[in-house]
């Protein structure tokens, strides 16, 4: 990749501002720059507190295999807010994200049997039914908004499904993810500001689930949503504020960022269309393009750290309760592990990216993302017989989850196979 | 060459068993076994490559 690096230099490069992230898409270039020169870099910006920015591969794998020495629960993330606040944000919510071991295994025990690969695999079947109805509606149009009429609906209905949400309630978890994850831009604002927008929609849904835990402890079922609301955690019931916490994280995390995959995955198919070739008349391809597609859209930008004792990084020292902000999406495209890092390629092998983190907070639907993006790309292979961008890409504003709020697309779908 | 699997870490990514089938196996309980407590050979290798693909980083290898 070219990288005019001339432009930057420590005073000026914009890494966290979210006005940048919804103009301009990831700052690969200004990665490419701190990763160079600069791979533990102090970043101060207006309106967050300072932290040591992460963009490399082996940095990231490092911090994250030592969830005692560098904790999640002080601060899950670089948030940069409009306007500075003087008090210290406490986060209205306590799940797996800003918990600590050995608390945080405790918690994720509850759940993590139903995302194993085996306890996945089972669901195959109804997601390639949820992908195929999404797609048969499509057949016969010739333009579309990839993201409402195709890449939210599948992740919905999937962790709709495996919470036991009913059909006619989908819509309301949709729009609370978007208010939660893009609180911060003008098109799911509700409200006057960003916390606004998240506490009404985070509102919303601990009163939603409230009634539906009363319904499951009473008449318990086989859904998730029953699993956490019978479930107890050092011999006791688990805790209201970390159960209702507990169904935020896995309606807006099972949401948001297979939706961005899935996007991202066909915007890069499309802008690099020997390997959308390629695909198409391999499917054998598919697991690692799926990979490759996760690796290439890395929809989380960011979660941070802070040290719990004074320590080095690559020789820099870092002190005890300072913030180490980790940027997966730099770290892969770091050249020292991936050969051409800025090559699309959907057979890469081997493939070690970290776009779902690695070690104690390793993503837990790691698998069924894997499995919803196999299946909905098998199906695309199959039954696109062309796609083009139909006008620009509009992208949220967050320097948290890179988000695309809408792909308009000129296609052409086959119908099902029979 | 000696193998740890913390299983209080383990959920069963098969990561291991992929990457070195002879000495590991995931169960039905979701945990990985490890079937040869010493690993000689081309085994060691695999057994390095599984504790650096390890989702959870539950693998350790002491020498």
């Amino acid at each position: 990749m070219q990288t005019q690096e001339h432009q930057f230099s420590p005073s000026n490069i914009n890494i966290i501002g979210p006005d940048h992230y919804a103009k301009n898409g990831y700052p690969h270039a200004e990665w490419a720059y701190l990763r160079r020169h600069k791979p533990v870099f102090w970043c101060e910006w207006p309106h967050t507190d300072p932290f040591w920015a992460i963009t490399k591969h082996a940095d990231i794998v490092q911090i994250s295999k030592q969830p005692k020495l560098f904790i999640n629960s002080k601060r899950l993330l670089v948030f940069v807010p409009d306007q500075r606040s003087d008090e210290e944000p406490v986060p209205p919510f306590r799940h797996l994200l800003n918990m600590d071991p050995p608390e945080h295994g405790d918690y994720r025990t509850i759940v993590s049997r139903r995302f194993t690969p085996r306890a996945v695999r089972e669901l195959q079947p109804e997601i390639e039914r949820v992908t195929r109805e999404v797609l048969d509606k499509l057949v016969g149009r010739t333009e579309c908004d990839f993201v409402i009429d195709i890449s939210s609906k599948i992740p919905l209905a999937v962790i709709a499904e495996l919470l036991g949400v009913p059909h006619q309630d989908w819509d309301r978890l949709f729009r609370w993810t978007n208010q939660v994850i893009g609180g911060g831009d003008p098109e799911f604002q509700e409200g006057g500001s960003q916390d606004e927008t998240f506490d009404q929609a985070r509102m919303e849904l601990f009163n939603y689930f409230t009634e539906m835990v009363n319904k499951r402890i009473k008449n318990p079922t086989n859904d998730i949503t029953s699993i956490v609301a019978n479930s107890t955690v050092n011999g006791g019931p688990m805790p209201q504020f970390e159960m209702l916490s507990y169904y935020l994280l896995l309606v807006v995390a099972g949401n948001e960022t297979t939706r961005n995959a899935t996007t991202g995955g066909l915007q890069a198919l499309i802008e690099n269309p020997e390997q959308f070739r390629r695909l198409q008349k391999d499917p054998s391809l598919i697991k690692t393009a799926v990979e490759e597609i996760v690796r290439w859209t890395s929809p989380v930008i960011q979660f941070t750290r802070t040290a719990t004792e004074d320590t080095e990084i690559r020789g820099q020292k870092i002190r005890a309760g300072e913030s180490l902000c980790l940027f997966y999406p730099s770290a892969n495209r770091d050249e020292e592990v991936f050969e051409d890092s800025f090559k699309f390629d959907v057979g890469r092998t081997p493939n070690p990216h970290v776009a779902f983190g690695i070690g104690e907070h390793f993503c837990l639907g790691a698998n069924l993302a894997r499995l919803e993006l196999e299946v909905i790309y098998r199906q695309l292979m199959e039954r696109l017989e062309y796609a083009e961008l139909n006008g620009p890409i509009e992208r949220l504003r967050s320097s948290f989850v890179g988000g695309i709020k809408h792909m308009p697309i000129k296609f052409k779908l086959k119908p099902a196979v029979q | 060459m000696k193998v740890i699997v913390d299983l209080k870490l383990c959920e069963g990514n098969m990561r291991c068993q992929e990457s070195a089938p002879e000495v590991f196996e995931v169960g039905d309980d979701d945990k990985a076994r490890v079937l040869i407590q010493n690993p000689s050979g081309a085994n060691q290798e695999r057994v390095k490559l599984a504790a650096r693909l390890c989702p959870r980083q539950a693998i350790t290898v002491e020498n």
